[in-house]
């Protein structure tokens, strides 16, 4: 069966068509690969292609078909389009495009404040919400103009990793 | 004679701290905050005592609580490590009210040094070499020209309450002075809600040089040389050395004998370090004091020879200094690699989460150390130091051979660590010339941020690892069941077979 698996703006077809152990046999796109693969620890593949070792670390996001993927060179956000994925998009498609309304921290932390409210026209480049980790405070900036739609948490909030914190629209 | 310590911190230092006390007989009592129950230093230590909620006001910052906790167990003595309460005046007193032993400097000490304009004062009194410039507050824009034309451009306004960066102000000349003056002004009055600004000669291309000073209640101080700290991002330090590649021996003895006489100017007691700004051309000037043991204090230690918690615990004894000056000597080269959890790709912002994988370097001339364990999940509250990685060699190229070695070894998995952009600061040739100044990060900046290259195979090996872990992981969930099934209707069919003769 083939899936789709997006790694940040490209997307992929991917297809198993042979598996014995280690030694599989896929697809990506027109692309055949014959490799060997193994997980040797928890959460990170040893590839052998041709001659060359690569080393791609996984975690897990927020569902089980989300990852963050480290290889040598740069990490990648990659998501798991399966049949569930595709129709849930698709049904979204129908109303309108989220991702870049939605403010969300890449790390979890406490909101320390929201100096905007709900209703507000903000500006590009206007702070809207304040995420405190680890002594350091970070700020969330409008990236166009846009209006304030609902604010999901409140200053003191505790936020995990990626929660969306401001719908804007 | 101290014989039950209690460490007033978390992480790496508090573990560094048991380490000796656990080296030298003394029973040791950790203290931990609601996110801390699971940290190494609670497990390490002999004795743990809760003090309460996670953020660090109500617990490692917390007096009455840490107080209650050492009466609560009978430790004799507290340590107070780096950060939290090892700098606080208030504290150091409150232990000697509550017959505590605080094992570090005096209130006083503490106090002097930690107000900018008295310790430039006091250290100007000393006759040690401060950065030019004034204390006094700027009042009106005829004062701010009078004074720029004494100091000379290019020069600094800082806010007197500042810190962290903000209130500052470079002015390169004579045009930009007014209008920088009132726009210090307004910066320091919106930050700290005070106006005051004083102005400081600015320092091209400055070395933070800073010296580690011993000092016991008999009046001996002794220095044990420098420490290189220039290799710093967002004015935190990231990677130390010593020998400092800029000293010479001439300017190691005048700077180490004006860290005495600063030490000796407020009656220090303990371990402290003295920081100095150096410019190119050699001029030093005292920069501040720290009244603590630094970050950074194993690479003096791996240098020298002396376990500087030890010496701290014999001082807060009465006793004298177990060495004189003139038996100290640097043997061999020593860095300190600063093990953050962050993503260097995006401004160093911190990642907090869980480690689902750790693999330690060891092996001839590392040190490690550190706090976290597989499963650990960093917490959020506190600071994003993972460990500290020490390499000694005998030479400076094969310390800096070995730390590449190390870094190599290091594997972190399930947050973002430094340790990439640690191991391309040894490639980089003015590093290894060691040639660099505060500047380092900015000035390299191509070198260290140039993103590597993930072509169209990288990116599908990427892939290819998210799909396999993916089929397997809903292989997992489905096909249990599936032979469950199978198994059963197979020995169901046996079963009648053998039954009805079918």
């Amino acid at each position: 069966m083939a899936y789709e698996i997006k790694l940040e703006h490209r997307t992929a077809q991917i297809e198993l068509l042979n598996r014995a152990g280690s030694k599989v046999l896929l697809a990506v796109d027109d692309r055949k690969y014959e490799l060997d693969i193994v997980m040797v620890e928890k959460g990170v593949y040893s590839i052998l292609y041709h001659g060359h070792s690569y080393n791609v670390e996984l975690i897990e996001g927020e569902s089980s078909k989300e990852y963050i993927v480290n290889t040598f060179a740069r990490s990648f956000i990659a998501e798991i389009i399966d049949a569930e994925t595709r129709y849930q998009q698709n049904r979204k498609l129908g109303t309108k495009a989220e991702g870049d309304n939605n403010i969300s921290s890449p790390m979890s932390g406490k909101v320390v404040k929201i100096p905007v409210s709900a209703g507000d026209k903000v500006t590009t480049g206007q702070t809207l919400i304040v995420v405190e980790a680890m002594k350091m405070q970070s700020e969330f900036k409008a990236t166009a103009d846009r209006t304030v739609r609902e604010i999901l948490v409140k200053e003191g909030d505790i936020v995990n990793a990626h929660q969306v914190m401001i719908k804007l629209e | 004679m101290i014989r039950k310590v209690l460490i007033a911190n978390r992480g790496e230092i508090a573990i560094r701290v048991m380490r000796s006390c656990r080296e030298l007989g003394l029973v040791t009592v950790g203290v931990y905050s609601e996110a801390d129950r699971k940290s190494m230093h609670v497990r390490y230590a002999d004795e743990a005592y809760f003090i309460g909620p996670a953020p660090s006001r109500e617990s490692y910052l917390n007096i009455d609580n840490i107080i209650e906790a050492a009466k609560k167990s009978g430790a004799d003595a507290i340590h107070p490590g780096y950060g939290f309460l090892s700098e606080n005046a208030a504290f150091s007193d409150r232990c000697k009210q509550e017959g505590i032993i605080f094992i570090g400097p005096s209130a006083y000490s503490i106090a002097t040094m930690g107000d900018k304009i008295m310790a430039r004062q006091t250290m100007t009194k000393a006759g040690i070499p401060v950065v030019p410039g004034t204390t006094k507050k700027i009042t009106d824009e005829n004062m701010a020209l009078e004074i720029a034309g004494q100091i000379g451009f290019p020069l600094m306004i800082k806010a007197s309450a500042g810190g962290g960066g903000k209130g500052m102000r470079l002015v390169r000349d004579y045009h930009d002075m007014i209008p920088s003056f009132l726009t210090a002004k307004s910066e320091a009055m919106n930050a700290f809600g005070n106006d005051s600004v004083y102005i400081e000669k600015y320092i091209e291309s400055p070395h933070h040089i800073e010296f580690q000073i011993l000092a016991d209640r008999q009046g001996n101080v002794i220095h044990l040389f420098e420490r290189e700290c220039s290799i710093q991002r967002r004015h935190q330090k990231v990677i130390e050395e010593t020998p400092s590649p800029l000293m010479t021996p001439e300017l190691r003895d005048e700077m180490g004998k004006f860290a005495i006489a600063a030490a000796k100017a407020v009656n220090y007691e303990s371990a402290g370090t003295i920081e100095f700004i150096v410019s190119d051309a050699l001029e030093y000037y005292f920069l501040e004091m720290n009244t603590r043991l630094q970050v950074e204090h194993p690479i003096t230690e791996r240098v020298v020879g002396v376990d500087l918690v030890k010496e701290q615990i014999n001082i807060a004894n009465g006793l004298p200094l177990t060495f004189r000056q003139e038996e100290l000597r640097q043997n061999g080269h020593a860095i300190q690699c600063r093990i953050y959890a962050e993503d260097t790709d995006h401004n160093f912002m911190p990642q907090p989460g869980v480690v689902t994988h750790i693999t330690v370097p060891l092996g001839l001339g590392v040190r490690y150390d550190g706090y976290v364990y597989e499963g650990y999940e960093i917490p959020m509250y506190y600071d994003p130091l993972i460990s500290k990685l020490i390499s000694w060699g005998k030479t400076r190229p094969e310390s800096i051979a070995r730390m590449r070695r190390a870094l190599y070894e290091y594997k972190i998995t399930g947050v973002k660590t430094n340790i990439k952009f640690l191991e391309r600061i040894m490639d980089i040739p003015d590093f290894i010339g060691g040639k660099y100044n505060t500047h380092f990060i900015e000035q390299n900046h191509d070198r260290l941020f140039a993103p590597k290259l993930c072509g169209t195979e990288c990116e599908d090996m990427a892939m290819i690892a998210c799909f396999i872990d993916y089929l397997d992981k809903i292989e997992k969930i489905q096909p249990q069941k599936f032979t469950e099934e199978f198994a059963s209707t197979w020995k169901d069919f046996g079963r009648k077979r053998n039954v009805l003769r079918l």
